[in-house]
């Protein structure tokens, strides 16, 4: 019998993370415990503090502990520069989406009452809510902050799942148009379960070909384990099909609009902006850390679906009459933006530049998303909120701030100068021109210049067609929702007008690549 | 060579199984089924030099949530079945157009490669002084904060199930005394006629006849005549059978 060592887990370094998984278990227990006309003035600051504290422990590691430089948690969690910035950015974007969630009731009162009984109408009159949400959210943001940082293939499952299953719940509770809701979160479900089998199929290939899960070992084995490539090869293509479907690359697109209409709009931001993020911080991972010597094999089918995303994503768009079915294929188009600067590897300078690049747009494009689905959550109709485009007519005449300030995110999206979202552009394809995959850039910006249309073709619809007689209406604002809109659009300009500090940052945190 | 021959006679048992599963109309055979795979999973662990978890998968796979499943279905129903009606045309052959050339793909991409003999557990197992331990060194140490976070991940699924199934009461719940109140207070006070009982029949499924000679469409009960009107088997005497369709008719309204 042989001694087994205690293992060592560097609890310092992961505080960020444990205590937004901390302060999910106290929800949980408030939940259990306090009465319920009490729930949510505790859920409320409970959940925003963990938040904010998340995102201050970080600022602790970077200015004063340092940032570390091995794995912490017996090698199972990577705490470096990338993750670190990640981790800020995830914290900022769940800490403006939750006070999108907490603003106005866009929860169903009680999930297992059917929709359209009268126990459904008992539970509206009753004033219950699901306060199980903000748990739910915590728990969700917990796994992505996990996500970004794991360093080997089986925290990355864990953390995809916890990540992936709050998700799952939480976007069949939208209050109004259940239905809907409720049939996103089933496809969602479904297909993210296919997708996590798929991810663990493909972590058992590779185990098989390296015998470890680690991303370093598995680095390590790829020059020394001969004859067992076939291995590699197809847990290679089943791990990129588990993370490019949590992306929504095409041709693993297909759930994004769906889910993003049916989801209760302040969890489709979470999603849109924290999830994107996670995923793409796991995905540079995987594909840079683990086989990033193994890139003459995967870098074609990445090309492929790096078009392939971009252009789905732009020619799509143009056909969709849902405002937020449009949003879904414009967060696929990004997708495919973004892939262009995880395919840009080389020599060590141009990754930094790439990172440094991915890590920029990440955040723009996250804030920018939360401040236009924040936006979206105003303009409503007699059932809801006012999802088809026709209905956005003429919004310009009659609350031109509001329509301004969308016109204003959606220039942002579309990459135009003196907007955070063409700098976002600028770094991550001026990074893949330098990398050699110019013809990738052309496809980008030309597919940019597709997408561009359609986001003028909202604005002009909003400002220079006649509102409809019985337009939708805009509600006024309550704090939290003014406050996402105006981070958001101020997010938007300072970084379109002044990007260097926030660039200097994320070069920074590019610097020293991933910990391996 | 016994690992050999074990292993051709659980794979024709295995896929077999698996196929049924997939192919099964029945949701219990389904379940079976899958019982199957799963045990003979649990044997092909065991002949290759994982009896941790061989013994594993058949506790808590075959053992807890297989039964689990079953439970479910037997709650739900066993005779609930699911339309096989396809919402968009021409789905099931682009998918099966799309798996073929995936198929191809996979075999063109593994084809070309070289597959080396493998060596088997029994070393990496003997090196690491035994099976048991060498699983439980990595889960306490390598692998320990993914266990630890798997915890949240259960938490998650514990809520999210409140959730979907908890309903609280927004009115009281009626009292014996309140239920009388409305009883008297309905059309029936007395219980409703019971089934008819006949020279040639005397089942449930019979409507009664009332003193008058007339039949009485109360003492049919409307779970049944929907079945009877539905599936067939209705009685032959024309009377009674208008009598239970006339049934189904209110209870449809």
């Amino acid at each position: 019998m042989n001694d087994i060592a205690a293992p060592t887990i560097e609890y310092g370094q992961l505080a960020p993370m444990l205590l937004v998984f901390g302060a999910a278990v106290l929800g949980v227990l408030v939940e259990a415990f306090a009465p319920r006309y009490l729930r949510r003035s505790i859920h409320i600051p409970l959940t925003l503090a963990a938040l904010v504290g998340s995102f201050a422990l970080v600022l602790v590691q970077v200015f004063v502990s340092g940032v570390p430089t091995s794995p912490a948690a017996m090698g199972a969690v990577a705490v470096d520069g990338p993750t670190l910035f990640l981790w800020g950015v995830i914290a900022a974007l769940a800490f403006v989406s939750v006070l999108l969630i907490n603003d106005e009731d866009n929860f169903v009162a009680q999930a297992a009452a059917v929709p359209g009984s009268a126990d459904e109408e008992d539970a509206e009159i009753a004033g219950f809510s699901q306060t199980e949400v903000y748990p739910l959210v915590l728990f969700a943001v917990g796994g992505m902050l996990l996500f970004t940082a794991s360093n080997d293939l089986l925290i990355m499952f864990v953390a995809l799942e916890v990540m992936s299953l709050p998700l799952y719940l939480l976007c069949g509770l939208a209050r109004r148009r259940r239905l809907l809701s409720q049939e996103a979160a089933v496809k969602y479900f479904l297909l993210g379960a296919f997708s996590s089998a798929f991810f663990l199929f493909g972590m058992a290939m590779v185990y098989g070909f390296a015998g470890s899960v680690g991303l370093s070992d598995i680095n390590a084995a790829l020059p020394n384990v001969g004859g067992q490539e076939p291995l590699l090869v197809l847990g290679t293509a089943l791990l990129g099909v588990g993370l490019l479907f949590k992306i929504g690359a095409a041709p693993f697109q297909a759930w994004k609009p769906d889910v993003y209409q049916g989801a209760p709009t302040p969890i489709t931001a979470l999603m849109a902006s924290g999830t994107l993020v996670a995923a793409f911080g796991a995905l540079l991972r995987v594909f840079w850390v683990a086989l990033g010597n193994f890139d003459w094999d995967w870098r074609p089918v990445m090309w492929g679906v790096a078009i392939l995303t971009m252009v789905a994503g732009a020619i799509l768009a143009i056909t969709q009459t849902d405002i937020k079915r449009m949003l879904a294929y414009s967060s696929i188009a990004h997708a495919g933006f973004l892939l262009t600067g995880v395919i840009a590897t080389g020599a060590a300078e141009q990754n930094r530049d790439a990172l440094s690049g991915i890590l920029f747009y990440l955040l723009v494009y996250g804030i920018t998303t939360v401040g236009a689905f924040a936006i979206v959550t105003m303009v409503r109709d007699a059932g809801g909120e006012a999802g088809h485009l026709s209905r956005w007519a003429g919004l310009g005449k009659r609350s031109p701030m509001l329509a301004g300030v969308f016109a204003f995110f959606l220039l942002a999206f579309a990459g135009i100068p003196l907007t955070s979202g063409f700098f976002g552009k600028y770094a991550v394809f001026s990074a893949a021109v330098a990398g050699g995959v110019l013809p990738l850039v052309l496809v980008g910006v030309v597919s940019s210049a597709i997408a561009a249309f359609f986001y003028v073709r909202v604005i002009v619809l909003m400002f220079f067609s006649d509102p409809a007689a019985d337009g939708p209406t805009v509600v006024g604002p309550s704090v939290g929702t003014a406050s996402v809109v105006a981070v958001a659009a101020a997010a938007t300009v300072v970084l379109g007008v002044f990007p260097e500090p926030m660039l200097d940052l994320a070069d920074k945190a590019a610097s020293a690549l991933f910990v391996r | 060579m016994g690992e050999t021959i074990t292993f051709w006679v659980l794979a024709v048992v295995s896929v077999s199984a698996a196929l049924g599963l997939v192919f099964s109309r029945k949701a219990v055979y389904s379940a079976l089924m899958l019982g199957a795979v799963m045990l003979s999973l649990a044997v092909l662990y065991a002949v290759q030099d994982a009896p941790f978890l061989a013994a594993v998968q058949i506790i808590v796979y075959t053992g807890a949530v297989m039964m689990l499943f079953l439970f479910v279905l037997m709650l739900v129903g066993v005779d609930s079945s699911d339309s096989l009606v396809e919402t968009i045309r021409g789905q099931r052959l682009w998918a099966m157009i799309a798996g073929l050339g995936f198929a191809v793909l996979v075999a063109l991409a593994v084809g070309n490669l070289v597959v080396a003999p493998p060596t088997g557990l029994a070393g990496a197992t003997q090196g690491a002084g035994g099976n048991v331990p060498a699983i439980a060194e990595l889960i306490f140490t390598r692998h320990v904060f993914a266990f630890e976070v798997a915890s949240a991940l259960l938490i998650t699924a514990a809520l999210a199930a409140m959730v979907l199934a908890h309903r609280e009461r927004s009115r009281p719940k009626p009292t014996q005394k309140v239920l009388a109140r409305a009883r008297f207070l309905s059309d029936h006070p007395s219980p409703l006629p019971g089934p008819g009982t006949y020279a040639r029949n005397n089942a449930v499924d019979m409507p009664a006849l009332l003193p008058d000679g007339s039949i009485s469409e109360l003492s049919v009960n409307r779970v049944i005549a929907r079945h009877e009107a539905e599936e067939g088997g209705l009685p032959e005497d024309p009377k009674l059978a208008e009598a239970i369709r006339q049934a189904v008719e209110e209870e449809s309204k």
